[in-house]
């Protein structure tokens, strides 16, 4: 995360929230570039109240942000704000009476796409690009998991938003839906700034060429993929037995055990890492799992 | 522009390529068009000569943007009523998301005054013997009920208007650039008016004083402004039912004296209007707190 005044998308300084006697974020200082940053965490590290703040619908308790150089904090900063970026919450609950297109079609009127036509034009390129065109018609009660989570990224899409915001989108689609999900992202027009959480190392792996870890509301690792996977180097050993000094072991497809930690047994040999094995190494030395 | 016409003797003609292609761009004129419509329907060659011009990806996203329309579809006669009356299209799709217009609650809303209204019948014909407070008093006591119930019905409309609870894709809203405050004005004012009818529409029914109709809007507008200015500096959940308490209390105290028509009386009325314009200025000062995504 190279700062960058004259391309960051994002930056944020000393951001902090607290929940209670929870910190859910402590002095996160970030620079987003456009493309697509992977935010890796696990559950209660601080990721979504990070994204909602970033999406203007959080309140930090201390420090600032700024997105395409605009402060939220200012009334029509904020709207500006706004009209470029498309926002995928965590669970988005649906008005379920509606069918497919008619939801679509309120959340563009929200995005301030009035003029009818203009409008059916917008919501037709959606559901093209999702894939979602044949269902049109249907109601959101009877869609599928995977299916509404196409919808959630479908009206983030609307508008062609230069910032996306996506709280966990491949959460409840299948492994082909994820495929499809990753090309989806790397189609995109217009070079977006997106800025993508998930629980899928892989997925970060994938399309992400910028990573960032947060950890108990802190920022443990921000880089590359490769550089992530890095930080396990020497550090992820492949055995025939379990070895019970190591953080963590398990068992792969191949009988073979994976054990990622300081030490290794007879017989071990080192493995190349993932970004899932550094992100683990991470999660281990900062206590959060 | 080359086009060719129909020679005396009836020899083939065909529409140049010139115009076709204009045709096609839509750059011909009114008569031009019209012109090469009607040949068309007649010409093969023309038709085939046509289809080079045409745009397929133009007409594909226009096909694609035609069958998005027919599956939002009109939203049926009130809807279209409503946009022959000049209401814009996009106010009557945002308002399609209010819990409080949609047909289940204005029919819940229609049940519960006529049970109260029809309890208030009964006691002060003397249909049903009169118990508790009213006992023995089948006069304005018996209207207790429908003067505790009534505004707060109106204000359980204009509530769920605004409240995220009844909106579940509320964080939607909160992070789109359209404006909140003008959002929940044009919600609550049409949840305030569709409340409105049936609570007045039974008062002028009820066995009691005949401006008890017209005793009840001032009081209605009050508390749904309250909830709604009270919004701005404390949770949205907790000013509706602030609001909904500093009602009910009052109420239930002035029918425990057998009094209950004085919540409506002219000093309540100089009251409620003193509350209604302070809430209409406070929330002309604090409107922006609506615009903030967090404040919901």
């Amino acid at each position: 995360m190279t700062p960058n005044v004259s391309t960051a998308a994002v930056r944020t300084c000393g951001l902090s929230r607290r929940y209670g006697a929870i910190r859910a974020l402590d002095a996160v200082d970030l620079t987003l570039e456009r493309g697509i940053t992977g935010l890796l965490g696990p559950n209660g590290a601080g990721k979504t109240t990070l994204l909602s703040i970033l999406a203007t619908v959080g309140e930090p308790d201390a420090g600032r942000v700024s997105v395409f150089g605009l402060d939220p904090g200012d009334g029509a900063e904020r709207v500006e704000i706004r009209r470029r970026l498309g926002y995928l919450p965590q669970e988005l609950r649906y008005h379920r009476h509606f069918t497919v297109a008619a939801f679509l079609d309120y959340v563009a009127i929200l995005k301030e796409i009035t003029d009818r036509r203009r409008r059916a034009e917008e919501v037709a390129r959606v559901l093209a690009v999702t894939g979602l065109q044949d269902r049109a018609r249907s109601r959101i009660r009877a869609l599928s998991g995977g299916m509404r989570q196409r919808l959630g990224i479908a009206q983030a899409l609307l508008g062609a938003p230069e910032l996306l915001i996506l709280d966990e989108p491949t959460a409840g689609l299948d492994p082909e839906q994820r495929l499809r999900f990753r090309e989806l992202l790397s189609d995109l027009p217009g070079d977006p700034a997106i800025v993508l959480s998930t629980h899928q190392a892989d997925d970060i792996a994938a399309i992400c060429p910028q990573v960032i870890v947060l950890l108990r509301g802190r920022v443990q690792f921000a880089g590359t993929p490769a550089g992530l996977a890095g930080t396990a180097a020497g550090r992820v050993w492949a055995a025939d037995e379990r070895d019970r000094r190591a953080h963590l072991s398990w068992r792969g497809g191949d009988a073979r055990w994976r054990h990622i930690g300081e030490h290794s047994q007879a017989g071990a040999e080192l493995v190349t890492p993932t970004v899932e094995d550094g992100y683990l190494l991470l999660s281990h030395a900062a206590g959060a799992r | 522009m080359t086009s060719s016409c129909p020679d005396a003797a009836g020899a083939a003609w065909h529409a140049g390529e010139d115009l076709l292609a204009s045709y096609a761009e839509r750059r011909a004129g009114a008569a031009a068009s019209w012109s090469v419509e009607a040949h068309l329907a007649g010409c093969a060659p023309c038709r085939a000569a046509l289809s080079a011009y045409v745009d397929t990806e133009r007409l594909a996203r226009n096909r694609s943007a035609l069958l998005v329309r027919a599956a939002v579809g009109d939203g049926g006669r009130v809807r279209r009523l409503l946009r022959r009356c000049g209401v814009p299209d996009y106010v009557l799709s945002l308002l399609a998301v209010t819990p409080s217009l949609r047909a289940s609650w204005l029919l819940s809303v229609v049940a519960v005054v006529a049970v109260v209204a029809g309890e208030a019948a009964a006691v002060s014909y003397g249909w049903i013997p009169a118990v508790g407070p009213v006992a023995g008093h089948p006069g304005p006591a018996a209207l207790a009920p429908f003067l505790l119930v009534a505004p707060l019905l109106v204000l359980a409309g204009v509530a769920a208007a605004f409240l995220p609870v009844f909106d579940p894709a509320w964080r939607l809203a909160a992070a789109a650039p359209f404006s909140g405050f003008t959002l929940l004005l044009v919600r609550a004012v049409c949840a305030l008016a569709a409340a409105l009818v049936p609570v007045t529409g039974v008062a002028f029914v009820l066995p009691g004083p005949g401006w008890l109709p017209v005793a009840l809007l001032l009081p209605s507008l009050a508390l749904s402004a309250f909830a709604l200015a009270a919004a701005t500096i404390m949770d949205p959940r907790a000013a509706a039912v602030t609001t909904a308490a500093l009602w009910v209390l009052p109420v239930l105290w002035l029918a425990s004296a057998d009094v209950p028509l004085l919540i409506v009386a002219p000093q309540a009325q100089f009251a409620c209007a003193a509350v209604l314009g302070a809430c209409a200025v406070l929330l002309y000062l604090r409107h922006d707190r609506f615009e903030l995504g967090w404040m919901r």
